[in-house]
Order: C-alpha cells, then structure tokens, then sequence
C-alpha cells in the first residue's frame, strides 16, 4: 500500500466533501465525524460571508446548510451561501433577511452559478423573495424590504 | 524583529481592537491567506507593527503534505507575505488540504509512511527554497489515523524536522486532541518530540462532541490543555504561546483570562 499517496488523497478527499466511498482500511466512526466536522466548519464560514442568510435561519442555520452540503464539495464560502440562498427562494423558504441579502449581491455582482461572481458595471435591479435591490455606480440599496 | 516572546494571540480581524489594547503584547500570529501583501495592512496590524509587535503568517492552504508540488504561487504569496510584513518566521501545517482537485476544507492528516515523509520534505524543501525567513511546520490534530502507518508520531514528525531542518510550532491542543481520539499519553508524546526546536507553541480551546474532542478553537481553552502547557515548561524553557480563537469570540474579560492563565502556566509576564 505504498506509491500512490496522490490517488488515495484523492479518495480520502472525496469520502469527506464529495460522498465518496470509505477508503479501504480506515475506521468509519471516526471518518464519519471528520466529515461532519468538516460540514459544521464550512457552516461557521458561509455564515460569515452569509450573515443575514443564516440570521435569517436561525437555529434551523446549521442543519439546513449541512443538509445542502452533505455531498457537495465546496466552491468557496461566497458561491456555496449563493448557491444555498437560490435554492432556498425556488423553494419558498428564503427567510426575509436572506432574500434581502440574496437580492443585495445579485444586484451588485453577475453569478452564473459556474464561475466566480463578477462586479456589475451597468447599473441594475434585482429581486429576491419579494426583497428589490438596485444599484448605480456599485452603490447598493435596498428598494422594498422582503414580507414580513 | 526579535521572534516570538512571551504570550500572544491569533490576530482575528473581529478582535482586532481587543488585541490593540493588550499592553504587554510582543507577539501576534495572522493567517496567511487573509493578507494581501501588494495592497494596505489591515489598520490594525499596521499599528502593532508600528508598535514593534512581531506578526507571524500562519498559512493554512499551503497543503506541504499534498503528494503533489506545492502551488508555487502560494509559496510566492506566503513570501511576499512575510516580506510585507517585516516578520521573524513563517508557519504552515504538516497536513494536506486538497486532493484529486477537490478542496477539503481543512487540514488532513498524512499516513505516517516513508513516502508521507518524502512528499512533506520535499515540499517543505520547495518552500524553503523561496522563503525570506525561517518555517515552522505544526502537527495538526486529526479525528482519524491512515490504515498503513509505518512510523509513530513523534518519529515521524522528527524524521521531517531532521531532514528540512524546520523549525517546529508544537500545539498543545492538537496533543491533547490526538491523545484523547487517537490513543496515546500526551506527556510521553511530549518526552519524545525534539522541544528544543520549538519556535513557538499553539494554545486553543475545544469540545466533546458526538464522543470525541474537537479542537474548535471556538470554545475556552481546557484545564487538560493548560495542564499540558504545564507539563511543556516542566521540560523546557517556557517557549512563546500562542492563543488561537477563531470564532464564538467570548467577552473582552474572559479572553484576557485566558492569556492571563497562558501567562501563569508558563511564568511568562501577563500582556494584559
């Protein structure tokens, strides 16, 4: 079991962030709690780049992000929070401070949901879960809060 | 530009004004990958360098124990970083933080193999290469242990430090996390690691959960780790401690508690 560090890295790597399979010979007990650590960790982080989108959440904050996340890996705190906030207003159940904060960044940058968010240059207008936001000159505003 | 001396703390931007208020403050640590070594210090690092205070980049991201190269971009970034920041040492972990083109998120432990070993080497070797000032290189606590491990950590960590010639950044927490997860007596650990090439120590708070003890380092510091500080300048000269506190910050007079228990474990003078 020697010579080939890089590919079993890889699978270590997977089994934590991607839902990778157990390498073989490793305990799962403790496997299993570095990946859930892991997923507690990357909460923490994309609340602090999300910080209204996880008020917003609450107590619900942790599980609703680790349920998400659970077999996704990571592309940054920034994208993750994006992605989550989305997902959440196609469902409906985008709380309003994270509609207002959702609304804010998509007024401010272009996210494809592939590549990194890039600043707007023209001024815009965005919505989100009923919040409205517009910008002018990178100044951000939120034009109507999201219902209450 | 002296090294690190006496107790200091994990320069966090969300306590930065806490920390520009410890009088008796030699020594702070910055993670890497948040400076931007071209633009602007933080304002509140510009000033504790105005003030003499040594500020130490911890990289994180680096991945040394990645079986591949090192990213010779970090190396330059971690550089130009320590250059910026007129510092006396770097610091990164004996760990690996992405494989496969996936990003783990946090630090992962090696096999305590030969090729391990080859591969940290030569990366640290790599580093070395274009760094202004000396490594310290940090063992990382983990959760879990490789199937196939052919060395014991205090070999296999010695066996690294001997051959880059790395200074090493010892972190109680991480013995006292590995001992309780993994097995092992932390004060055996302790009699076996080279403690005379410490550069500085690593002092941080955890917590159990789900069966197992998890270096938080957004919970109080322990009296299992404080003993174990203890324990450390039983052995040696009392080397500088480093409190890390990344998140959950407590009020300004519980951590202040913390560095003055630091400063009382180890004889050195209270920063507060």
């Amino acid at each position: 079991m020697s010579g080939d560090l890089a590919a079993r890295q890889a699978e270590l790597v997977a089994a934590l962030v991607a839902g990778g399979p157990l390498p073989p010979g490793f305990a799962p007990a403790p496997v299993e709690a570095a990946r859930r650590a892991l997923l507690r960790k990357r909460a923490a982080d994309v609340a602090r780049h999300w910080p209204l989108l996880a008020a917003g959440l609450g107590a619900h904050w942790p599980a609703t992000f680790t349920a998400w996340a659970d077999g996704r890996p990571s592309n940054g705190s920034l994208r993750d929070g994006w992605d989550l906030a989305r997902e959440l207003r196609d469902r409906g159940t985008l709380p309003p401070l994270g509609a207002e904060e959702l609304a804010a960044r998509e007024v401010a940058s272009r996210y494809d949901g592939h590549r990194p968010p890039r600043p707007r240059l023209m001024p815009a207008v965005a919505r989100a879960g009923g919040a409205v936001a517009a910008q002018f000159a990178g100044r951000v505003r939120l034009l109507r809060p999201a219902p209450r | 530009m002296s090294g690190p001396s006496g107790v200091g703390i994990g320069w966090r931007p969300e306590i930065a004004g806490f920390v520009a208020g410890l009088p008796g403050l030699r020594f702070v640590e910055v993670v890497a990958e948040a400076v931007a070594p071209a633009g602007p210090l933080p304002d509140g690092l510009a000033e504790l360098r105005g003030r003499g205070v040594d500020v130490v980049p911890h990289g994180v991201r680096l991945s040394l124990g990645g079986a591949e190269p090192v990213d010779p971009a970090r190396v330059a970034h971690l550089a130009a970083v320590a250059a910026a920041l007129d510092a006396p040492l770097v610091s990164e972990h004996i760990a690996f933080v992405r494989a496969g083109g996936l990003e783990a998120g946090h630090l992962l432990p090696l096999p305590r193999s030969r090729e391990a070993v080859a591969a940290v080497v030569a990366n640290v070797r790599r580093t070395q290469a274009e760094l202004p000032v000396p490594l310290a290189l940090e063992p990382i606590a983990a959760l879990f242990d490789w199937p196939d491990d052919e060395l014991d950590e205090a070999d296999f960590l010695t066996e690294i430090l001997d051959a880059t010639g790395a200074l090493l950044l010892l972190d109680v927490a991480n013995v006292h996390a590995n001992a309780r997860n993994r097995g092992g007596e932390p004060t055996a650990l302790l009699d076996r690691l080279p403690l005379e090439r410490i550069a500085y120590a690593h002092v941080a708070g955890g917590a159990e959960h789900g069966g197992f003890y998890h270096d938080t380092h957004t919970d109080p510091v322990p009296a299992a780790v404080l003993d174990l500080v203890r324990e450390l300048c039983q052995r040696r000269r009392p080397p500088a401690l480093l409190l890390e506190r990344d998140g959950h910050y407590p009020p300004a007079a519980e951590l202040r508690a913390e560095l003055d228990a630091l400063a009382a474990a180890s004889g050195h003078p209270a920063v507060t």
